[in-house]
């Protein structure tokens, strides 16, 4: 399972890119070990460890969401492709032990390919910090069961998902309640561990493993497969194809139309939705932590969450390239550039109310609705500033691509200059309100001809690309 | 693939025979401009595939291996797709008909048999009535009656001015259906054959395909 992993993740970006990527995140721990001081300035040490352990647990969630989505996810994306979790279908090996298995694996290559290089940066990083290396040791070895434990409990919902996807709601909640009740106690076993020494540091693991055993229990040997519904109506292509006429100038709309249909049918404008939920959820516990921690008062603005929600447009477009496998377009005569250009012309015609309504949600409870227009011109010139570069970057492999550092690299240095200094704006509006609205306005207009220009270099990057 | 020329004429019905692993698919997907050749050149109806490779799949159907259709379009829906990219003006219901889609009727192809998947391939390669076929194991998954049917329609077809290129490795088939083929080993064209020289020698496509790759 393991060389599967390592192949089948290198099989979605070069292997070069690959293996640069452990690379990248050592020189992530280094820096963020020797500007640890900077960094953590103001916030109290219990508050910072906090901080640390519930960002490991949400990329272990995130991490674990994989296998929520799973094989139906896989199959998407890549055609039909045969994992060595699906062997209980033709070998005499049951699901949950095939489940504790896959579990362990994903467990070892995270550790592997994010922990010990992060740990490696971090050790090179105590030189030239105040942090010495047994306690950097010692902080690593009670970060990781935190990650288990986010990686377990998307275990556990995929494994009642499998059952029911009530039993998967009524689990999630679950967990949600028990992660909020940590938060409200202020403790983790494995955080006191770390300060205190007591209780054991297995307890800790213990806990954390206690989903991942759960998962492995209750995953049923049967997936029950619902009768397959009957699916729209006889003119629903057609209707939807004269209904994307108006898109010929910048695609082709009978595509256009397919991927609408898509959507639709595949459900994943629901996926959207939770997968904006999540990063926001993090930025307000983000914003929560730095008003508990700091002296100052940091207040994000509805513009700040402008330029946060147009960041993450680029879920969504990577979302659209997760809906189908496209190797049945290289049967037609259509390249590669025009499915991005259909996907891009979904994003900024039928996905743009999800942004939209979490900015209308976010203005209404801070009270700001009077910032609404600019935060949404705001989040527009940065979604589409941001997804026409990923488009340009990644094309038609949005998800897998980022695994390869040099394409993650260049992502990172165009995306986050233009958001920070966005966000630096944004804070400065109060003060300065007159000088700061042409500062955004102008910014944003640099990114609408940025827009263009990343628009145009679609067609010469993806001409002559396969599909799959 | 090494060494490999041939050429195929209008209104062949031409098969590319070998074993599993051999490069058939790999050549099928270099002329119809889905991969591109390392070296060589490859042209089809007078275009080079390399540096035309959508006007060659414009007058092309194609019917890949191991492929799905759509998988939230319904047999109907991939039809109207595929007429809508191509620009033509085509009876998609006699399709339907044809295929005996009649059950398939509202559900999205991802919930269909395999059988019922290639048959939604076919038709979508078929319905624009191209000037060539390129059909990379075009039968498997579908019963013998639906097989005949094809064949039936593919004989008509290329009997009407069309040109045939099928992969296969079912040996029967090409022997019922090919006039000209080529049994390709480790990359490489064995040998091109006229299957009517063939069979005047008193020989088989099977002998000759064994003695080849054997």
């Amino acid at each position: 399972m393991l060389q599967e992993e390592v192949r089948l993740n290198s099989s979605f970006a070069s292997r070069r890119g690959f293996w640069l990527f452990p690379l990248l995140v050592v020189g992530a721990g280094l820096l963020a070990t020797a500007l640890a001081a900077e960094l953590t300035a103001g916030v109290p040490y219990r508050e910072v460890l906090l901080g640390l352990h519930f960002s490991f647990l949400f990329y272990g969630l995130f991490t674990g969401g994989l296998a929520f989505f799973g094989s139906d996810f896989l199959e998407r994306i890549f055609g039909h492709y045969a994992l060595v979790t699906s062997l209980p279908e033709t070998q005499p090996l049951s699901y949950r032990r095939v489940m504790g298995i896959y579990f362990c694996k994903e467990l070892l290559f995270y550790a592997l390919f994010t922990f010990a290089p992060l740990t490696l940066g971090a050790l090179l990083g105590t030189s030239w910090s105040f942090i010495v290396p047994g306690r950097m040791l010692r902080l690593m070895a009670s970060l990781l069961p935190s990650f288990c434990a986010g990686l377990a409990g998307a275990f556990l919902v995929a494994s009642l998902y499998r059952r029911s996807l009530y039993a998967a709601v009524a689990g999630g909640g679950t967990l949600l309640l028990v992660l909020g009740a940590l938060l409200a106690s202020d403790g983790l076993p494995q955080l006191a561990w770390y300060l205190d020494g007591s209780p054991p540091l297995p307890l800790g693991w213990g806990l954390a493993l206690l989903p991942a055993l759960a998962a492995a229990l209750l995953v049923g040997e049967f997936h029950e497969q619902a009768l397959p519904p009957v699916q729209g109506y006889r003119e629903q292509y057609r209707e939807t194809l004269a209904s994307s006429e108006w898109s010929r100038r910048w695609a082709v709309p009978a595509v256009v139309a397919k991927e609408r249909l898509d959507l639709q049918r595949s459900r994943t404008g629901i996926k959207m939705v939770f997968s904006f939920a999540v990063p926001l959820m993090m930025l307000v516990f983000v914003n929560w932590f730095l008003d508990r921690g700091l002296p100052l008062e940091v207040e994000f603005n509805t513009i700040f969450w402008g330029v946060m929600v147009g960041f993450f447009g680029t879920m969504l477009y990577s979302w659209l390239n997760t809906m189908d496998d496209s190797s049945f377009y290289a049967t037609l005569p259509l390249q590669v550039p025009d499915l991005v250009r259909a996907r891009l012309v979904l994003f900024g015609t039928v996905t743009w109310w999800i942004p939209a309504l979490f900015m209308g949600l976010i203005a209404l409870l801070s009270r700001e609705l009077r910032l609404l227009p600019l935060a949404i011109f705001v989040m527009a010139a940065v979604g589409l500033y941001i997804v026409s570069y990923t488009a340009w970057i990644t094309g038609l492999r949005t998800n897998s691509s980022l695994y390869d550092a040099t394409i993650f690299a260049r992502f990172f240095l165009v995306s986050v200059p233009p958001m920070v200094l966005l966000a630096i704006l944004s804070m400065a509006l109060e003060q300065a309100l007159p000088v700061v609205m042409v500062a955004l306005s102008f910014t944003c207009l640099v990114l609408l001809l940025a827009t263009q220009l990343f628009y145009g270099r679609i067609e010469h990057r993806w001409a002559g690309e396969e599909f799959d | 693939m090494r060494d490999v020329s041939f050429s195929v004429e209008r209104g062949d019905f031409f098969g590319l025979l070998g074993p599993n692993g051999a490069g058939k698919t790999t050549l099928l997907k270099v002329l119809t401009g889905q991969i591109r050749a390392t070296s060589g050149e490859a042209e089809v109806l007078g275009l080079p595939v390399a540096q035309q490779p959508l006007e060659v799949r414009s007058r092309a159907g194609i019917v890949p291996e191991q492929s799905t259709p759509p998988s939230f379009l319904t047999p109907r829906e991939v039809l109207e797709l595929v007429v809508a990219v191509r620009g033509c003006e085509v009876d998609v219901e006699w399709w339907l008909e044809f295929f005996e889609f009649e059950e398939a009727e509202g559900r999205i192809c991802r919930t269909l048999s395999r059988g019922q998947r290639q048959k939604v391939l076919l038709a979508a390669a078929f319905i624009a009535q191209p000037e060539v076929l390129f059909l990379d194991e075009p039968f498997i998954n579908l019963d013998p009656l639906v097989q005949a049917k094809v064949r039936d329609w593919l004989s008509e077809y290329v009997a009407g001015g069309g040109t045939v290129f099928l992969n296969t490795h079912m040996l029967e088939n090409a022997e019922r259906l090919c006039n000209r083929a080529a049994i390709i080993h480790r990359g490489r064209i064995r040998s091109l054959i006229e299957l009517e020289q063939l069979r005047s020698q008193g020989t088989t496509l099977e002998a000759l395909f064994h003695e080849m790759v054997a």
